[in-house]
């Protein structure tokens, strides 16, 4: 006989003003690789067509499925239930602005850290259709990718304890997002402008080193290594600008 | 209630939507695009193999040019694109490529020196000249005549979608996320713009605008496995369908793959056929050797899944609590080889299936993929029969895919149709000057609220709109699946047409007050009903085999009287058939119609006699 | 229940100083950690002998090193907890949100650092305490030390308290300057966790055995 699984699910519809905060339990039957995509969409079907909660890709690769999954935020459906102990508890990713029971906003979040640090190439060059590709090491387009490759799902900033007391820090995503065009040779950026956008307490050097984002990051990004790095290199530009000025 | 102007609207923010908005954004006009996801986790983030475009610079793409690629796209169709279109995609591929780099996209670049791969599982050597060191690199694709796909790692849909998406916010191209369009408003003549339910709040707003887009993808998700992502619902053809008056090109050209994993129906990588795995039964036999003695495992994508199909049929599929299934066997590879060269494949068994397939089997079945069908345009983008009104990506048909769309291909069509139909909206808009009829966008928006209200107070019944969903994906997935016949096709169509009256009488269980899910679902039931009635009528109507439509009843590619495109129309909303037409394939023919060159089958010429029409 | 704090990172002014807090931040984290191990020698010598010790305590005396030396690390002490007290969250419901985070998050690193905030605490009133006795009863030797610690029971149990309290949180600090200047990177994280407990572990041990000789030296 499979288990009984039992969910504790975080529900409250912010737009219906008879809904207040509360968790609620369903149960469900166990089957043959079972993940957490296949739990929710099968509460919505058979038990309560209401529950609010977002997948996309299904697949690990778009994100949007982050949520805190028995303490720790994590890809839902890049969970299997085989993993887990009989109860499980799913509440909604913290930071990011609620929509209701386990879906939340990390699209505004994002978009505004796209404006707060410019997230695209600073060049001063005008594209030529006509004349070859400016040529690049593969081994460059390799450790670009390295840091482009995460998927903005928002676990690091749920489960960074600073990102919990500061509302306006950015997170290791954006924080490494900087990372990403600062090694980037097509971007003109000095380092001096890097530092104008994380040198502070928002960026850098607001993180207290809880390793948290590092944990818990579904797609394994190098933060630890990224943080360090931009801290020293950071660093050097605040003694720099210090003493120059 | 909130109304939003601006010149552009392009509904959806996947690739083909975003770069679309460059380009108007790049000529200064305001554009918006609509999305139900924030932009980067639209699907198009998911494609991991690649883009074609005749770059030439890797050692096994000398030689290659615009020329080579239109050839191969061509025969791929099964000359049932538009060559024309097809000529322009060629062409333009390669500036696009380089366009994406001189943004930000990290593309694999050329190592010149000595190197080996891998073909048909034996080893060869090769050389990069020095000459291209640094420039774009491509690797090898299915149904190509050289190395042309243009790759980032495993992630190429997603850094070049994250790279266009920085673009946008760079040029103020404003991104509506958790918005969706739920109808175009429109004269019958020209387009206005958009109904958008906020999925924030549940609230309607209304979009005005010059010119609208319909770029939201696939609608894998009328069948019921697929590899697309939960999003790709059809959404944005429905809004199209409903008019009455644009037609849906060719919406039974679908793509099926033949190892999506059950139950999450993750694509794995023909790759592990191609090093040697085979496909077992439920007796954990092989069967694929009985079939196509020659070819075996290794047949084409379509005739693989075909046969798949047919031995699940036979009763021999493995029974699971997610439908049947077969299993694929890569075990004899090796571990190193796994967890080398198959790493993503091993990835995603493991964390998915919790399958470790170095000691266990991989089950799998063949898997929806890919419409090549969608909202007729012409090859400026604007789309049959509203004026103002444009499509791109894969929810158009633009019609550079015809019955087969080529891997690599339909990432790189979104970004090249992007740029091409985003200058001539731009042209488009340069001249436009549009005049809002009150009355018609008040008409709209009270029909809007209407049918809400009569969702919500199950005013017309109280279907479940969750069981319709699953009636509708039933049948095409038994009536219009991988091969079709015509009692298949007979049953599917009566089947779909009791969905139909049953879709109409959806009613809510929950309060439908926000953001409801039940909700989002049933205002889009009928619709999506509607196209699996134009997608099974189109394929009963087609009595021929051509490239992904194959009919068992009709197993030749028919030149003579089929070398046409469908179009198929919903004239009346309370129609219980979609109304088709059809139009020749190709205005022009740069190469004429003849052998592919792979897949044996069948040409009945188009020079021979009309003896009956079929 | 509540719902979820949300965030915004609304308008970025620029913070010039912030880099340079956080390399005083560091560096009278660094300072403090010399200092105590120095300390630790000084103190710990005692287990050696008494006489190792007065020798130590009378150098430092003689050239005038603990009249100005120590009220010096008593300012090291306060600037370390001006800059450090930046991080720790004065507003109730702050401290609830990372309360209740840690709780939650089943993760180590996270309540290291809520360990590390609160034994700065107490360290503060603790070390102050300690250091006012200290240098307001110069010279230092061992037999003073050890009258006071057998006469009252209460500076024993002081210690005790102390020392531990000091090493984890000087532990923790040396692990979060390694990781956050990436002096450790992921590769290396593991094993410098490990050699840091060490380091606590052979420090607290070192300190208590000198307590313990202190209380049972001959007066
Ligand atoms: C698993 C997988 C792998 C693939 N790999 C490759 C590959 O390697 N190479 C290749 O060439 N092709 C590949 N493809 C195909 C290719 O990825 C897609 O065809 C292409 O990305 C589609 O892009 P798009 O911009 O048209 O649509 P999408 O990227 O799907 O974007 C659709 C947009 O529309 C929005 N939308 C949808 N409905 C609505 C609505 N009603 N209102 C508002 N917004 C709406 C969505 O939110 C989204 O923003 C793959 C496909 C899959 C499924
Ligand atoms: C002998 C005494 C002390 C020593 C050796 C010491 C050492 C350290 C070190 C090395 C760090 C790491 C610095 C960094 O990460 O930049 C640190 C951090 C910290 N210290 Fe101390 N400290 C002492 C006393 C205190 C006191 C009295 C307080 C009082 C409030 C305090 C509060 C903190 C806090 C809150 C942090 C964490 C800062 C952060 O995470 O960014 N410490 N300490
Ligand atoms: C000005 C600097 C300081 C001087 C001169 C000094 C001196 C001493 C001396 C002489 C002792 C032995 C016991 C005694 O005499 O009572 C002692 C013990 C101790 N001191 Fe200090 N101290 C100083 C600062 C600090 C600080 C900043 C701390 C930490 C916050 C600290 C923590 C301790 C502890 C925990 C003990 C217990 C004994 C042990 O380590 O084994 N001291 N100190
Ligand atoms: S860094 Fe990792 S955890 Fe953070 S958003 Fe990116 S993928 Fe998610
Ligand atoms: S969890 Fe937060 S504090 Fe820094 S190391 Fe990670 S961003
Ligand atoms: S649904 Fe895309 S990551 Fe989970």
């Amino acid at each position: 006989m499979a288990r009984l699984l039992k969910f504790n699910i975080f529900r409250y519809n912010p737009q219906d003003p008879e809904s207040t905060p509360h968790m609620e339990s369903f149960v469900l039957e166990e089957t043959d690789s079972m993940t957490l995509f296949i739990v929710l969409n099968r509460i919505r079907e058979e038990q309560d067509p209401s529950l609010q909660f977002d997948f996309c890709c299904r697949a690990g690769i778009c994100g949007s499925c982050g949520m805190v999954i028995n303490g720790r935020p994590g890809l839902a459906c890049h969970t299997k239930t085989k993993d887990l102990p009989d109860e499980i508890t799913l509440l909604p990713l913290p930071v990011y602005q609620l929509v209701g029971d386990l879906s939340v906003d990390t699209g505004s979040w994002f978009r505004e850290l796209y404006d707060t640090v410019e997230s695209w190439i600073h060049t001063s060059k005008a594209f030529d259709p006509t004349a070859q590709e400016e040529r690049m090491e593969d081994s460059m387009a390799e450790a670009i990718y390295e840091l482009d490759r995460c998927i903005e799902c928002g676990c690091c900033v749920a489960a960074c304890g600073t990102a919990r007391m500061r509302p306006d820090f950015l997170g290791a995503a954006g924080i490494n997002k900087v990372g990403r065009f600062l090694i980037d040779p097509r971007d003109e950026r000095t380092e001096r402008d890097y530092f104008e956008i994380i040198g502070n307490d928002m960026g850098i050097f607001g993180c207290m080193g809880l390793l948290a984002c590092e944990d818990v990051c579904p797609k394994h990004m190098p933060l630890q290594n990224q943080l360090g790095f931009l801290r020293r290199k950071m660093g050097i530009t605040a003694l720099k600008s210090f003493f120059k000025k | 209630m909130q109304t939003i102007y601006t010149d552009v609207l392009v509904v959806g923010a996947g690739l083909a939507g975003e770069r679309a908005a460059i380009e108007a954004a790049e000529a200064g006009f305001s554009a918006i695009c609509l999305s139900l996801v924030p932009s980067r986790r639209s699907h198009s983030s998911a494609a991991m193999g690649g883009m074609q475009a005749a770059m030439g610079n890797c050692a096994k793409g000398e030689g290659d040019c615009p020329d080579v690629h239109f050839a191969d796209t061509v025969k791929g169709s099964d000359w049932g694109c538009d060559q024309e279109v097809a000529r322009m995609f060629a062409d333009r591929a390669p500036i696009e490529m380089r366009q994406l780099a001189y943004w930000g996209v990290p593309w694999g670049r050329v190592v010149p020196g000595k190197g080996t791969y891998y073909k048909g599982g034996k080893l060869y050597d090769k050389e990069e000249k020095e000459e291209n060191r640094g420039l774009i690199n491509s690797r090898d694709f299915g149904g190509t005549a050289k190395w042309r796909t243009c790759y980032v790692s495993d992630g190429t849909g997603h850094s070049v979608l994250y790279t266009i998406d920085n673009v946008c916010a760079k040029l103020g191209v404003e991104v509506h996320d958790k918005t969706e369009s739920i109808s175009l408003i429109h004269d019958g003549v020209t387009c206005f713009g958009a109904v958008a339910r906020c999925l924030r709040t549940g609230e309607l707003r209304v979009y005005l605008a010059k010119a609208t887009v319909i770029a939201t993808g696939g609608f894998g998700r009328i069948y019921p496995g697929t590899t697309n992502a939960v999003i790709c619902d059809g959404g944005g053809h429905i809004t199209a369908l409903n008019t009455g008056v644009v037609p849906m090109g060719n919406m039974e050209a679908v793509q099926f793959h033949p190892t999506g994993i059950v139950p999450t129906e993750i694509l794995v990588t023909e790759g592990c056929r191609g090093d040697g795995g085979t496909l077992l039964d439920v007796n954990e036999e092989r069967f694929m050797h009985v079939y196509e003695p020659e070819k075996q495992e290794l047949a084409s994508r379509d005739v693989v899944a075909r046969w798949m199909t047919h031995h699940i049929r036979q009763g021999k599929g493995v029974k699971s609590p997610y439908g049947d299934h077969l299993w694929l066997d890569i075990r004899h590879l090796g571990e190193k080889h796994i967890t080398g060269k198959l790493r993503e494949v091993y990835e995603i068994c493991t964390s998915f299936l919790g399958v470790d397939p170095i000691h266990q089997l991989i089950p799998v079945r063949p898997t929806h993929h890919y419409s090549m069908g969608g909202v007729r345009t012409n090859k400026d983008g604007k789309a049959y029969g509203l004026s103002g009104l444009f499509s791109v990506g894969e929810a158009s048909c633009w019609d550079m895919h015809g019955f087969n769309r080529l891997g690599g291909n339909s990432l790189a069509e979104t970004v090249v149709a992007g740029g091409i139909v985003g200058k001539k909206i731009a042209e488009f808009l340069q001249g436009a000057e549009v005049t809002f009829n009150s009355s018609v966008i008040d008409a709209e928006v009270k029909k809007q609220q209407e049918r809400i209200q009569n969702v919500i107070s199950c005013k017309a019944g109280t279907e479940n709109v969750f069981k319709v969903r699953t009636a509708m994906q039933d049948a095409l997935f038994k009536g219009a699946n991988i091969f079709r016949t015509k009692e298949g096709l007979e049953e599917c169509v009566a089947t779909l047409q009791d969905t139909l009256a049953r879709a109409r009488k959806v009613g809510l269980k929950s309060n439908g007050k926000g953001v409801n899910p039940e909700l989002s679902a049933a205002l889009k039931i009928e619709g999506q009903v509607k196209m699996a009635l134009m997608l099974s009528v189109g394929a009963l109507n087609r009595t021929e085999s051509r490239g992904s439509h194959n009919r068992e009843d009709y197993p030749a590619r028919n030149d003579r009287d089929w070398l046409t495109r469908t179009l198929a129309y919903w004239k009346n909303e309370n129609d219980d058939m979609p109304t088709l037409a059809y139009e020749a394939a190709t205005e022009i023919f740069h190469i004429p119609p003849g052998d592919r060159g792979y897949g044996k089958s069948e040409i009945i010429k188009a020079d021979t006699k009309a003896e009956e029409k079929g | 229940m509540s719902v979820p704090l949300t965030a915004n990172h609304k308008s970025l002014q620029s913070h010039r100083f912030d880099g340079l807090l956080d390399w005083a931040q560091m560096l009278s984290g660094a300072g403090l950690i010399l200092f105590m191990w120095a300390h630790m020698l000084l103190v710990g010598s005692v287990v050696l002998s008494p006489g190792i010790m007065n020798a130590i305590a009378e150098f430092f005396e003689n050239t005038g090193m603990a009249q100005v030396g120590g009220p010096l690390i008593f300012l090291l002490f306060l600037a370390h907890f001006a800059l450090a007290a930046r991080k720790i969250p004065f507003r109730l419901e702050a401290q609830g949100t990372i309360w209740e985070h840690a709780k939650l998050l089943h993760h180590t690193d996270t309540w290291l650092w809520v360990i590390q905030a609160v034994t700065a605490m107490i360290i503060l009133i603790m070390g102050s305490i300690h250091m006012w006795a200290v240098l307001s009863d110069l010279p230092i030797s061992a037999a003073k030390a050890a009258k006071v610690l057998q006469e009252h029971s209460g500076w024993f149990l002081f210690y005790l308290a102390l020392t531990p309290l000091v090493h984890v949180h000087l532990g923790i600090g040396l692990y979060r300057i390694a990781i956050k200047w990436g002096f450790a990177g992921r590769a290396e994280r593991a094993a410098l966790k490990r050699v840091v407990t060490l380091i606590v572990l052979v420090s607290v041990g070192i300190s208590v055995l000198a307590l313990i000789r202190f209380w049972f030296m001959a007066v």
